[in-house]
């Protein structure tokens, strides 16, 4: 780890002074400490977040959506019964994410902008694509935990367990900076690493997230989070599905379908989500969502058992819905 | 009259004759049954506090004044010719105190090559060079400061591209050598005349130790004598290396290790670290610190080598008519193989078989003796193969097993065993895991896609111990007792059931016996590997303590005026027809102030086979539409002779279960072909099993009767026994459950996967 300088300010405004002046934001540390102690990331001053008031804990004012605030821990997530019976998907998500320790540790805003799990990626001595490098190595190397689909130049995958379960309630994110402030769609933060853009994030110098909105009418829905891993705790998904659905006389409305950990970026497509409007999400319409969903997956050498997780895991999730 | 007599030993699968030098007579087994006051008690760990507490001194806990932190530079490459290195940069750092590369560094003789600094540099991880500074950041920094001109050579890392024509040829002869050959009768007319043939191939991955605590030594040096605290399985081995480096004799070399945070085979004798640190506080004059990270501990520090293995079994009659068996293993660039024929040659008496070991060297790190090596993988392939003969011949796989395992004698040298309970082992698994509730094709499980099945296999294994082996039992004028002896209790439980033995036979408390080890300064001790500790160590402090009990004894005669034979020693105590008098007031009214007692392993019957049984059964379930595996209970019997302490006994049982465990499910290390980069050199893709993934049950039994010919206490080693059958009882109920044949440790998604889907299994 290289030296730098440390500061942990208490107001918003002077951390993102900090930020416009080069200083990488530290949260939970949870990414950012594994990135630096493995060379990845040599910052030469660090801004602490945890200081600053406002940006922590969620609330749910009447009718108007849920809050969270970007400096929230994961377990606080987690553990809140209130939440849980407002957007049950989270908590499903969250218990199998990484580990308690990890969970306690991790933020909300810093597990939405954590940095991908690839080997050759996370090796400093393996100069890859992403990390300005002629190629990846993982499409003809060692590539089981790999992308299946979705992916160009890079063949990463989106690590998050909490991503997949926001999107399916159609979170947005507050954002902010020196120079002001805005609002996107979650799923709009996150990029595939193609040609001259090899980021993962669509986050701009100097921007914070501060908060993770999510729409009052999304609440209606039901939804799920399934998660196949290498074993039973403390592993990144191999595959993970969010599904989420509202329901009028038994039928499906809204159907939201998010795999985690088969493409570089959260795998959604609108048509397999569309093909399950009024469905009864019965055997034959999940199989066709899933082939909507998984339509020119093109596995590599050691990661064609996706593609099979994936199927199954979405007819799985899509099914408990109307269990 | 000291005199030489013949033994034999067996170590991690290898016979050896020997010649040793015995004194006395040694004691007659007690018989089964026998009531004790400390064998066969569980007790909880003497040092268990001291442990729990932080208290306990290991390896990386050494710190000494002015001491000199050292990292080493390592290869980037697997293959390589080190044309330069220029440290300048590296040097003019402050706080960098020496450099030592293969152009500056001493000759230093280890295995078998002249230096440490390798001319070509064979695996990503080998050693270049090393810095010693006055902290570890500074020595950090300064790596990156040196500057190495790599001439790259042509690698290959993957063991069957090594076998392979295309592959570069890494030694003169090649990369593949025959390491171990065995025949008996003729297996291809075995095989012929067999009704059913099962010919499938097998592969095991590459495991790593990842022990707790990682390798490391840390050296000073006074300028007469080297002390070198090291994380070891064998403090008389890392001295014999050190003197073999440093050409120093063996009174100038003192190597301790109190408290040790795991080995597994791999920390077995010196590292390079070890000598490194030695020339470094050997130069400088300041105790010198060389710690692994775990990183450098999962490319640098050994490995368990991946297999590939052919069966070939045929069966007519309801018997097995003959095995054929071919390993190769990728050794890296070790120097032997841990051969995974063992178990075909020895476990069960079938007339015809073959077998051939190969080792197979490649660009990538060296293996090392990894818990049962060998027999581990070789039993994966073994037990498999004779359940999906047994499955393919319509009988039980139980039924199977029992005609071919109820020999007194040993198949492969012709011996008798010295005990044998393996027939018993299944009968008790048999009952423990309801093996009359298997049925073929397995059971439906706790949901429509989810299958439930039950399997089993067999362990053999050495573990009878052998000499030499001393202690002394010092007897202190209060009573209390410290025991001594140059073993080193690597986490197993040594330093409890030493204490044991001794308060047991010299009858004093078990608190009052103070257990000394890990120190060169001691009588000899041997490596604490091969489940040899408790049946070589063992019997050796049961005669010390004899000794001392019988001075005790003489002394108490004399000051209570009492025939000895009416004399008793109990929990400390005198005890006469009349009276009791505390051990310390008899030794207050004589002033010899330190009674010594000591002993000697006395030898093994040549004429015999020592070994160890044993039996796992698993009760699994598997989701067949995701291929994941649940193993919901493990029945673990083993014959290991006299338990001494059921306690840190199970508790070897559920370690080896779990370690296992993750050999079966989910531990691999991934070597890029390309780079030959570890690609999982950490904990988080090199995937240990958490305690979520622990069986919901682990049942552990014991046939628990004395070896009455092994040694004077009828015990033999548990180290190892426990790792050995799991995988294949657990692969053999998947394929139970499903119909699902995975035949490549570890049983991960992708392979379930596959075999359920030619299988057909999944709906």
């Amino acid at each position: 780890m290289n030296a730098f300088s440390y500061a942990r300010p208490r107001a918003l405004a002077e951390a993102l002074r900090m930020l416009r002046n080069g200083a990488m934001a530290l949260a939970g540390g949870t990414d950012l400490l594994g990135l630096m102690k493995d060379g990845l990331a040599r910052p030469d001053s660090l801004v602490d977040l945890t200081g600053i008031e406002g940006l922590r804990g969620w609330s749910h004012p009447k009718g108007r959506g849920l809050r969270i605030g970007a400096l929230t821990s994961l377990v606080e997530l987690e553990t809140s019964d209130a939440l849980a019976k407002t957007m049950p998907i989270l908590r499903e998500s969250l218990q199998d994410a990484a580990t308690v320790q990890l969970r306690t540790m991790g933020t909300v805003g810093g597990n939405l902008l954590q940095r991908n799990r690839c080997w050759y990626f996370r090796d400093e001595g393996t100069v890859c694509w992403l990390k300005g490098g002629n190629r990846c190595f993982a499409i003809d190397g060692e590539n089981r935990y790999h992308a299946i689909i979705g992916a160009q130049d890079c063949v990463i995958v989106s690590p998050s367990d909490l991503v997949p379960a926001l999107l399916a309630y159609d979170a947005e994110i507050a954002l902010t900076s020196s120079r002001g402030t805005r609002q996107m769609k979650l799923g709009d933060l996150f990029v595939t690493p193609r040609g001259r853009d090899r980021r993962e994030h669509a986050l701009r110098s100097g921007e914070l997230i501060t908060e993770v909105r999510v729409p009052e009418a999304a609440l209606a829905r039901r939804g799920t989070y399934l998660k196949a891993m290498d074993r039973k705790a403390w592993s990144f998904a191999l595959v993970s599905v969010a599904a989420a659905a509202k329901f009028e006389r038994g039928l499906a409305r809204d159907v939201r379908l998010i795999l985690g950990g088969v493409a570089p970026v959260p795998w959604r497509v609108i048509a397999a989500e569309k093909g399950l409007e009024g469905s009864a999400l019965d055997d034959a319409a999940c199989a066709d969502a899933a082939d909507r969903l998984l339509a020119g997956a093109t596995p590599l050498r050691d990661n064609g058992y996706k593609v099979t997780l994936a199927r199954e895991l979405v007819r799985r999730a899509l099914r408990s819905l109307v269990a | 009259m000291p005199r030489v007599v013949k033994s034999r030993e067996e170590f991690e699968g290898e016979i050896f004759e020997s010649l040793v030098l015995v004194e006395g007579k040694d004691l007659p087994v007690a018989p089964a049954g026998t009531e004790f006051s400390e064998i066969a008690k569980s007790r909880r760990r003497v040092d268990g506090q001291q442990r729990v507490t932080g208290r306990a001194r290991y390896t990386q806990d050494v710190y000494l004044p002015g001491m000199l932190h050292v990292r080493v530079l390592r290869s980037p490459y697997p293959r390589a010719r080190v044309r330069r290195i220029d440290t300048k940069k590296a040097e003019a750092l402050p706080g960098v105190r020496g450099v030592l590369h293969r152009f500056n560094a001493p000759k230093a003789a280890f295995r078998g090559e002249e230096t440490i600094f390798r001319e070509e540099v064979r695996f990503v991880g080998d050693e270049v060079a090393a810095i010693a500074a006055d902290d570890e950041q500074t020595a950090v920094e300064a790596l990156r400061l040196i500057e190495v001109d790599y001439e790259l050579l042509p690698h290959v890392v993957d063991l069957e591209e090594a076998i392979g024509d295309m592959a570069p040829r890494l030694d003169t002869d090649g990369n593949v050598a025959e390491a171990a050959t065995h025949k008996r009768g003729d297996a291809k007319r075995g095989l012929k005349e067999a009704d059913f043939v099962v010919d499938a191939t097998y592969r095991t991955s590459t495991q790593l130790h990842n022990s707790l605590e990682t390798h490391g030594a840390v050296a000073t040096w006074d300028g007469e004598q080297l002390t070198v605290y090291e994380s070891t399985q064998h403090v008389f081995g890392v001295r014999q290396g050190l003197r073999a480096a440093l050409k120093l004799p063996f009174s100038k070399i003192r190597v301790l290790c109190d408290y040790m945070g795991g080995g597994f085979g791999s920390k077995g004798g010196v590292g390079k670290y070890s000598i490194i640190a030695s020339l470094f506080t050997m130069q400088l004059g300041r105790p010198a610190r060389c710690i692994l990270t775990r990183e450098e501990e999962n490319i640098a520090a050994g490995n368990r080598s991946a297999t590939l293995q052919q069966m070939r079994i045929g069966g007519k009659g309801g018997r097995i008519t003959a095995l054929e068996h071919i390993s190769w293993a990728n050794v890296g660039q070790g120097k032997w193989v841990a051969n995974p024929t063992g178990p075909t040659n020895t476990l069960y008496d079938i007339a015809n078989l073959s077998s051939k070991s190969y080792k197979v060297v490649t660009n990538a790190g060296s293996l090392s003796a990894f818990r049962a090596p060998g027999y581990v993988e070789g039993t994966f392939a073994l037990e498999s193969a004779i359940d999906e003969l047994a499955e393919k011949m319509g009988v039980d796989p139980l039924t199977l097993r029992r005609k071919h395992a109820a020999s007194p004698k040993d198949p492969m040298v012709g011996k008798r065993y010295s005990d044998k309970h393996l027939i018993e082992c299944y009968r008790i698994g048999a009952a423990e895991i309801g093996w009359q509730r298997r049925r073929a094709g397995g059971v439906r499980g706790s949901a429509p896609h989810r299958r439930r099945g039950i399997g089993m296999a067999t362990q053999i294994w050495g573990g009878g111990g052998g000499p030499p082996a001393y202690a002394t039992v010092h007897v202190n004028s209060d009573g209390t007792v410290v025991l001594t002896c140059g073993s080193q209790d690597i986490g197993t439980g040594t330093r409890t059931v030493l204490a044991q033995i001794c308060a047991d036979e010299l009858g004093v408390e078990l608190e009052d016996v103070h257990v000394r080890l890990g120190d060169t300064d001691n009588p000899y001790g041997p490596i604490s590997a091969g489940s040899l500790t408790t049946a070589s160590v063992g019997p050796a402090v049961r005669l010390a303590a004899r000794d001392a009990r019988e001075q005790l004894l003489g002394a108490a005669a004399g000051v209570l005026e009492t025939p000895v034979a009416e004399l008793r020693l109990e929990s400390g105590v005198v005890v006469t027809k009349g009276a009791r008098t505390p051990l310390a007031e008899i030794l207050g009214k004589v002033d010899n102030n330190t009674v010594i007692g000591k002993g000697g392993r006395h030898p093994n019957d040549p004429e015999l086979s020592l070994r160890t049984f044993g039996a796992h059964f698993a009760d699994v379930e598997v989701d067949v539409q995701t291929g994941e595996i649940t193993v919901e209970h493990i029945v673990a019997v083993h014959d290991i002779g006299r338990v001494i302490n059921p306690t840190t006994a199970r508790s070897q049982v559920e370690g080896g279960v779990l370690q296992a465990l993750g050999f079966a499910l989910s531990e691999e290390r991934f070597v890029d072909r390309a780079t030959g980069r570890v690609m999982n050199a950490n904990l988080e893709n090199y995937k240990v099993p958490t305690v979520k993934d622990v069986p919901a049950k682990i049942t552990v039994k014991f046939v628990d009767r004395p070896d009455r010919k092994a040694n004077n206490l009828g015990v033999k080693g548990l180290g190892e026994p426990p790792i050995i059958p799991t995988a294949a009882a657990i692969a053999n109920a998947v394929a139970n459950a499903t119909g699902a044949r995975v035949r490549h440790a570890p049983l991960t998604r992708a392979r379930v996967l596959e075999a359920l889907a030619i299988a057909g299994a999944r709906s």
